[in-house]
């Protein structure tokens, strides 16, 4: 497996697959900025909530948008250059399944982290009310990441299966759009969509009065349920997935 | 000759599968944007205005440039497929055509899709109930959207063509709407291309003139097209081909 994985390092060299995450955190930074560049010094003291309430929606967006674009680079190589047909007579195909899905995933985690150092260096410039929320800003890494990582399952198994990649960008594209737009709904239909989970895991509530148009966020019980849920959706969309890679005719 | 050019593109896109997001991107912010309307009757009282802005509120910031970069990207994308550019570069077919005819099946499917939106909007206001004429604005708004997503087309299929990967350009797409979401708020949408859809279409605020004249408008979509263009012509003449 360590070859395997080492292999997939030495064919992402010079592809610059760090680069668009950077680009794409380079956004959510700018995005961030501009949405607390409105808030007063009362509004800062919950710049924290503010944040893990702000991030998990922009996340909808922008994270099947990364996993979709690793995806794609990763394994348009093999289709480029029709490795596969190789390749699976020297590393078995799950291997290959694998090693791919592990290398992946490093970029999605440093994805996840680069959002919350942006939290902390933001929320310690502008003295966000309180001190650090050390445990929510961990539980917040761990439900990007593995909210992340199973939209990352979906689109490798897509981007594997289909030399075009136009068809996986569009499918996470539109995934991602009836993500964010699946947070009008209650959290019952939510939870039958995968990438709507940013939303689902989220650990902030808000109370939006209609009448002072003031807005006040709260800490909110995180939903276990969803979390077996969407581990369930992870091994489902990665057991099939690899099954389908590994037995189809290359 | 230019014809000839522009019949190859036609034949290079016949049967692909970009149908798929044609058809299904725009139907999500017009889902969307009724679905919003319809939940908050009680503010957006000025009915198929308020409709518009809803319906576009989603698509001029998210949608539209993805959509656009997913066309431009595929494009590129027979050129960019096995050594396919040592075919096309020692064709006897002028460089400038070339990109042209790329330009021209872009703009015409960014034609499409406005056509799609507006039909979509039109049959959203009648499922919803909206009473009161359809807007006699719609063509104008749909008229400027499109010039404002032709813009964006010469900027993607710029960016298609120096990257060669499908999913980057389309990313750098989605970026764009967020940014541009960002600018037009602070008053620069003239001055950056991905925030020439909002302001065409008047996402903001259908039913007053646009926040730039028309001319200026016209202008600044003309400057930036005529700039996109001449940078990927000469990217395409200076610079040797990479295939594979």
């Amino acid at each position: 497996m360590r070859e395997a994985i080492g292999m997939e390092a030495l064919k992402t060299k010079g592809r610059k697959i760090w680069l668009v995450v950077a680009v794409m955190m380079g956004v959510q930074m700018l995005w961030a900025g501009w949405a607390i560049s409105n808030k007063d010094a009362n509004d800062l003291v919950q710049g924290w909530l503010f944040f893990l309430y702000q991030f998990p929606m922009l996340n909808c967006i922008i994270m099947p948008v990364i996993a979709a674009v690793v995806a794609s680079r990763l394994c348009e190589v093999e289709h480029k250059g029709q490795t596969f047909k190789l390749l699976e007579t020297i590393v078995p195909a799950n291997r290959i399944f694998d090693a791919k899905f592990i290398w992946g995933s490093i970029y999605m985690f440093g994805a996840a982290l680069g959002q919350v150092a942006i939290m902390i260096g933001m929320g310690l410039m502008l003295h966000f009310g309180g001190p650090v929320p050390w445990g929510a800003l961990g539980g917040y890494l761990f439900f990007t990441l593995a909210v992340s990582l199973t939209i990352y399952a979906f689109q490798q198994v897509v981007s594997m299966l289909f030399a075009n990649q136009m068809v996986p960008m569009t499918l996470g594209l539109v995934g991602g759009f009836i993500g964010l737009f699946s947070m009008f709904f209650p959290q019952g239909f939510q939870k039958f969509i995968l990438w709507s989970y940013y939303g689902v895991l989220m650990q902030i509530g808000m109370n939006w009065d209609q009448n002072t148009r003031a807005i006040d966020f709260y800490w909110t019980a995180i939903d276990w349920s969803g979390f077996v849920l969407l581990f369930v959706f992870f091994g489902l969309i990665y057991g099939i997935g690899r099954i389908l890679f590994v037995r189809r005719e290359v | 000759m230019f014809i000839r050019v522009l019949k190859a593109e036609m034949i290079k896109m016949r049967h692909s599968p970009v149908w798929l997001a044609f058809l299904l991107i725009p139907i999500i912010p017009a889902f969307m944007g009724t679905f919003n309307y319809l939940n908050n009757l009680e503010i957006l009282e000025n009915e198929w205005y308020s409709l518009w802005t809803q319906h576009t509120l989603f698509a001029c910031y998210f949608f539209l440039p993805v959509l656009i970069g997913i066309y431009c990207s595929y494009l590129w994308r027979l050129e960019h497929a096995n050594h396919n550019w040592n075919a096309v570069m020692t064709a006897p077919v002028p460089i400038t055509h070339l990109f042209l005819a790329k330009l021209i099946m872009g703009s015409a499917m960014v034609v499409l899709t406005q056509l799609w939106i507006g039909l979509l909007y039109i049959l959203s206001g009648l499922l919803a109930g909206v009473s009161g004429p359809i807007p006699p604005e719609l063509s104008v708004w749909l008229f400027f959207g499109a010039l404002g997503g032709m813009v964006a087309c010469a900027l993607q299929l710029f960016i298609s063509l120096v990257i060669r990967s499908f999913a980057v350009p389309v990313g750098i797409a989605l970026m764009g709407g967020i940014a541009g979401l960002a600018l037009l708020s602070k008053g620069y949408g003239i001055w950056f291309p991905y925030a020439l859809i909002t302001l065409g279409m008047r996402a903001n605020d259908p039913a007053a003139p646009m926040s730039v004249g028309e001319i200026q408008f016209i202008l600044a979509c003309a400057v930036f097209m005529a700039g996109f263009s001449l940078f990927a012509i000469i990217w395409l003449k200076r610079r040797d081909v990479v295939t594979g």
